[in-house]
């Protein structure tokens, strides 16, 4: 199917996104295969637009609940890197059982600072930033 | 200060591109679907106990890595494949291979590539590259997915190699160093399809294969009333996005296969098989209008006819007509 000339669908709500033009195989009626270089088509937008939606509402969910005092800031920033407990498991090098513990701030509280390096550098940011959750 | 003499051609596929551009320095000219097409790199699974950005992962394509090395054997390439422990270790090696004049592929994670399109930065560490010079502490990089070459500092290629996760790279890097002028394609083409042929229909397993698409559109059916329509809607976007996303060239790969199985019926001469590119070309076709209506729905814009229940007669369409195909492809002699 064909892509269109020029990237003006407002699907994406990040003004940054969808900038790129890609390359897309394609077979029309008279059986030929050809290439196209465009932009993404409107369906796979909204798809992709979708997955950064959940990633947006559930950071925002995370951030509520750190605020609230039900989880602890790593469930905050977990998020925000859009990583799952396994896959921040293994950037951090801390078990998932662990994982899952730090998860809840009364574990969190007890960490040790070498630990608290360990999440600080998976998320890219300062020890002082991970125990002082401000945002 | 080193710089190739790398010509930098957009691809579809990632891994297959970065194949065929690599191939294409050394002065062997073969195009992406052919390298795609002997690596076997189509295929279909979906895997449900596995969960990537919170949904079951379905996979349109074999494991990363397979294609360079399927199609590279099968041509009689001599390559190099390295893993590295150390960081600096990895990135000093690298620095000799391009001494050496060889362009090099790498594997990376994309979330912290700076160049790479903000729509994509997810986790997502099986992306292929290629190194070609190095001014200073920058390293320029052509990469398929990006129209022009690009440039990356020292420190940010190290977090890309070394990005961790699934499918963590651990500085994968490859090069071919010995590549023959001449190939004889015909017996690697034939190779390659039975591959692909035997993965698709002949595998005795419910999750793979065109019987992996109809076990997908059975499930495809509970799903509104076992997850409820928020979740089983971010599901079929999640298929949605496998078989679209990038690095697929559209419609989970079925494009670019069609076109490869277009241009071996020319290189073996044999007509028939043109005939199956044409089918393959039209069930790729119904493959791009499953997801036209499937993200309708994504939207919930669907119109009532378009449910899961339709959605899901199209995919079992969909898998009638490549069983079809693979049927035929089986025989190949």
């Amino acid at each position: 199917m064909e892509t269109p000339a020029e990237n003006t669908d407002p699907v994406y709500k990040n003004k940054d996104y969808g900038q790129y033009r890609e390359l897309f195989y394609s077979y029309d009626e008279q059986g030929n295969f050809g290439k196209t270089v465009g932009y993404h088509n409107e369906p796979d937008r909204l798809v992709l637009q979708q997955s950064w939606d959940l990633f947006n509402d559930r950071t925002e969910e995370a951030r509520q609940k750190v605020l609230a005092g039900t989880a602890s800031p790593i469930v905050y920033y977990m998020e925000k890197i859009l990583a799952d407990p396994l896959g921040l498991s293994m950037m951090a090098g801390v078990s998932f059982w662990k994982v899952k513990l730090h998860f809840k701030p009364f574990f969190f509280k007890r960490l040790s600072n070498k630990t608290l390096a360990k999440y600080a550098e998976a998320f890219n940011i300062t020890v002082d930033q991970l125990k002082n959750f401000e945002q | 200060m080193i710089e190739l003499n790398f010509e930098h051609r957009q691809a579809g596929h990632c891994e297959s591109g970065v194949t065929s551009n690599l191939l294409h320095y050394h002065k062997l000219s073969v195009s992406e679907p052919i390298i795609f097409g002997i690596g076997a790199g189509l295929f279909f699974s979906y895997l449900p106990f596995l969960k990537m950005q919170h949904a079951p992962l379905t996979s349109f394509r074999v494991w990363p890595g397979m294609v360079f090395d399927r199609a590279t054997k099968a041509l009689g390439i001599k390559t190099k494949i390295q893993r590295f422990k150390n960081p600096v270790d990895s990135m000093n090696k690298l620095d000799e291979v391009l001494a050496l004049g060889f362009p090099v592929g790498l594997q990376v994670g994309t979330f912290n590539l700076p160049f790479f399109p903000p729509e994509y930065r997810m986790h997502y560490n099986m992306h292929n590259m290629v190194v070609y010079g190095k001014k200073d502490d920058i390293y320029l990089i052509s990469d398929t997915v990006v129209e022009n070459k690009v440039e990356i500092s020292y420190n940010d290629l190290m977090r890309v190699r070394f990005a961790k996760g699934t499918f963590a790279p651990r500085g994968r890097m490859y090069y071919p160093y010995q590549v023959p002028s001449n190939v004889d394609l015909k017996p690697a083409i034939i190779k390659g399809i039975r591959k692909t042929a035997n993965n698709m229909v002949e595998v005795p397993f419910p999750l793979i294969g065109t019987k992996g698409i109809r076990f997908l559109a059975r499930q495809m059916r509970k799903w509104p009333q076992r997850l409820g329509d928020e979740k089983a809607s971010y599901y079929l976007g999640q298929v949605l996005r496998m078989e679209e996303e990038i690095g697929t060239a559209g419609a989970g790969f079925r494009f670019i296969y069609g076109a490869f199985l277009d241009e071996a019926a020319t290189i073996l001469k044999q007509d028939w098989i043109k005939e199956v590119s044409v089918e393959m070309g039209e069930a790729a076709n119904h493959w791009r209008k499953f997801s036209y209506h499937g993200s309708r729905n994504c939207k919930k814009r669907a119109k009532p006819e378009e449910s899961y229940d339709m959605l899901a007669d199209m995919l079992m369409e969909c898998a009638d007509m490549e069983e079809k195909v693979f049927r035929k492809l089986v025989k190949i002699r």
